[in-house]
């Protein structure tokens, strides 16, 4: 009898230390994927960030502008068109040529003029508005140096040795002057967070991009929120329960499915083609946006009404509550922070969204910052696919950084979504 | 969505009740529940009343009387069909789509399933406390004030005070948190969540209050609380309370109806049916057979 419980123990012991190490086992492979999925995520910002850090960054070049009047031709700073012909840029050449006296020759000379950007001009007429009395006076300013400069500016001593491509030997010895003198250096990028989409990359900002990501997600959420919130309340709290409530549910569930690209057909054939919606707008990509944003709306919205004790409704109909008084005063409340959850994620998609934009001509060039929602505009996740396949090289470092503001929009709408949340969560 | 069929039931007792039965019935159901089941000038009447989930019936010809200012008892085994005819009552069972109830319910002579009777209006007559406290996740005051809000029972505060304040006092929970009133309801221990929707309940002054095992989530001194709670508001009220608990039926209530499997099988005086049950069913019951 001791023998056969002495070997009972034993078999126990055996298959318990099995049974730990199976446990031990698994908890390794989970932490181990936790840590394969972090270090991808830390891959993944140290590139972008090792790469993108230094678009906030530009090449300035110091230079003594003379506002000579007889070659900008202009002699009335008050008269617009006079200022709007100015030639700008000549008096940048003009300053150019000074500095480096001993340039000769066209070729060399247009080689020279490379140096700075062809937006200084822009930079010098402001400026020149701004302050009437600078005409026929000199200062010295920094100006905004062109892209290959940049580029081979801040390579100058990386580990990879400078990166010259189009930069000439002519260019590299005037950038070699210009440290000696210190009159060349890295300054804050302002241009960057305040320009709109350029073909020169050193004038190229983010600022319209995310404003036309901006109201494209007003636009969205606006119309998004309301509809899908009143959808799942009707679905979840009025509708009857037959074979069309049925057919309504597995339709929506199959339209949170539907590859995103579909829905910007959609909103090409009756937003734009039928109800001749202008193309390219914050209002349209909004429109279409909405479309794809609804479905996950209302199929996290109808979770969390799901969620509210049925105890919570019963009491509210006990005291004489109408079915509107129910859903309003309990369910909705009770509701609320799920339902913002299921929002912000599905703005987080729209954010990140490109497919569909591209169906509604929101991947144009556009210049300007756009003001309003009918101004032609593109967003964020296409700026940075315009901006990836750009040829120049100075386009790498702004597609990181392009990147690295996407992902700020993100973690700062995110954030608001758990702050939301904590603050509506009620306890029962 | 309630279908309704309205029979023409004679409001007289049927012949069979007003014989004396001697004998024990048999197990089977009896055609007509055994003992008292109507009474003289009753608050509600209850006549021929099926109740039905989709195609399964739960509720078989149920007939009976609740008298005015009377605590009556519904006692059985579980899944007896006692819960759902107490929500039948004042339609709660209206919320759940395949529910249909048929037969005649009326409320002071008012047919309850009426096509112009308004269910907001008959819960605000017809009260209910539930089986686990339920308050709403909001502040002890606007637990007890939502009811006389929702209804426009204050026209200003101080009147709206005074209620909340009478509905507490009668609950017995006034002492307890008049001074943390501004405090959640559902931060109260679970035998004060209850007397909270009780209080909840009457501060819209129903007339019947239906309680659906007010006391299985309460402690035994809570229970005592509600119990004592329960016999000082049928005073003024009329009360319906399902129990599991065949003690607190015998200490609550005048009259006790035992339901078996869907059928009302005897109603009578609370001490009838606990010394000398007329029915079998019922007497192995109370006395521990099976339930």
């Amino acid at each position: 009898m001791t023998d056969l419980n002495q070997s009972r123990t034993e078999q126990i012991q055996r298959s318990l230390a099995k049974r730990y190490r199976a446990e031990k086992r698994f908890r390794l492979y989970g932490t181990m994927a936790i840590a394969f999925g972090l270090l991808c995520v830390v891959l993944l910002f140290s590139d972008i960030i090792s790469k993108g850090y230094r678009a906030f960054q530009q090449t300035y070049v110091q230079l003594e502008i003379t506002y000579d009047a007889n070659v900008l031709g202009v002699t009335d700073v008050g008269d617009s068109q006079q200022v709007a012909l100015g030639d700008f840029q000549g008096i940048v050449k003009k300053a150019l040529k000074a500095r480096f006296t001993e340039v000769a020759g066209r070729k060399a000379k247009r080689d020279l003029y490379g140096l700075i950007s062809n937006g200084a001009g822009y930079t010098l007429r402001d400026r020149l508005v701004a302050n009437p009395e600078l005409l026929n006076q000199t200062e010295t300013l920094w100006l905004v140096a062109d892209d290959d400069i940049d580029t081979y500016y801040k390579s100058i001593g990386s580990k990879a040795g400078a990166f010259i491509g189009r930069t000439s030997e002519g260019r590299q010895n005037w950038v070699a002057q210009l440290v000696e003198s210190g009159d060349i250096e890295l300054r804050f990028n302002r241009n960057f967070f305040t320009h709109g989409d350029s073909r020169e990359p050193e004038l190229a900002g983010i600022r319209g991009a995310a404003m036309g990501s901006l109201f494209t997600l007003v636009v969205t959420i606006m119309l998004s929120f309301p509809i899908g919130v009143a959808a799942a309340i009707y679905l979840e709290e009025f509708a009857p329960r037959n074979r069309w409530t049925d057919l309504i549910e597995v339709n929506i569930n199959n339209l949170a499915a539907v590859p995103s690209i579909i829905f910007g057909l959609l909103g090409l054939a009756i937003f734009i083609n039928f109800f001749h919606v202008p193309r390219s707008v914050p209002l349209v990509g909004g429109l279409v946006l909405t479309l794809m944003t609804l479905p996950t709306i209302i199929i996290s919205s109808r979770a969390a009404i799901k969620a509210v004790p049925p105890s919570i409704r019963d009491a509210a109909i006990g005291v004489g509550a109408s079915p509107m008084q129910v859903v309003l005063h309990h369910v909705l409340p009770l509701a609320m922070p799920g339902m913002l959850t299921g929002a912000i994620i599905g703005m987080a998609q729209a954010l990140g969204e490109t497919a569909p934009l591209l169906m509604i001509g929101m991947v144009a060039f556009i210049v300007d910052v756009p003001g309003g929602f009918t101004d032609p505009s593109t967003v964020l996740p296409v700026q940075i696919f315009l901006w990836a396949d750009s040829p120049e090289r100075a386009f790498v470092e702004k597609t990181s950084a392009a990147i690295m503001v996407l992902l700020t929009f993100l973690i700062v709408m995110n954030t608001l979504a758990v702050v939301l949340r904590k603050r509506l969560e009620r306890r029962w | 969505m309630v279908n309704r069929m309205v029979m023409n039931v004679a409001i007289d007792m049927p012949a069979g009740l007003m014989e004396t039965e001697n004998e024990k019935n048999t197990s089977v159901y009896p055609e007509v529940s055994v003992g008292v089941p109507l009474v003289a000038s009753p608050k509600m009447s209850m006549r021929n009343v099926d109740v039905f989930y989709g195609e399964k019936q739960a509720i078989y010809n149920v007939n009976v009387d609740i008298g005015q200012n009377e605590v009556i008892a519904m006692i059985g085994p579980s899944g007896c069909g006692k819960s759902t005819f107490l929500r039948s009552i004042n339609r709660m069972n209206d919320t759940v789509d395949s529910c249909k109830v048929t037969g005649q319910l009326t409320l002071d002579g008012e047919d309850i399933y009426a096509a112009k009777m308004d269910p907001v209006a008959l819960r605000a007559r017809v009260g209910m406390v539930f089986q686990k406290p339920n308050p709403f996740p909001k502040t002890i005051y606007d637990n007890v004030a939502y009811g006389p809000r929702l209804h426009g029972l204050a026209s200003r505060r101080a009147e709206l005070d005074e209620i909340v304040e009478t509905s507490l006092t009668r609950a017995g929970l006034w002492t307890e948190v008049k001074d943390r009133l501004d405090q959640p309801g559902t931060g109260l221990s679970g035998g004060q969540q209850q007397r909270l929707c009780i209080a909840r309940a009457i501060a819209i002054s129903p007339e019947v209050i239906l309680m659906d095992e007010p006391c299985s989530a309460l402690d035994p001194i809570a229970t005592a609380k509600i119990e004592e709670l329960i016999a000082e508001l049928s005073k003024n009220y009329t009360i319906a309370i399902v129990t599991h608990s065949m003690q607190q039926a015998a200490r609550v209530s005048h009259r006790t109806a035992y339901f078996h499997l869907g059928h009302l099988v005897e109603v009578n005086e609370t001490e009838k049916v606990f010394t000398a049950p007329e029915h079998q069913l019922t007497e192995a019951y109370i006395t521990g057979r099976f339930g």
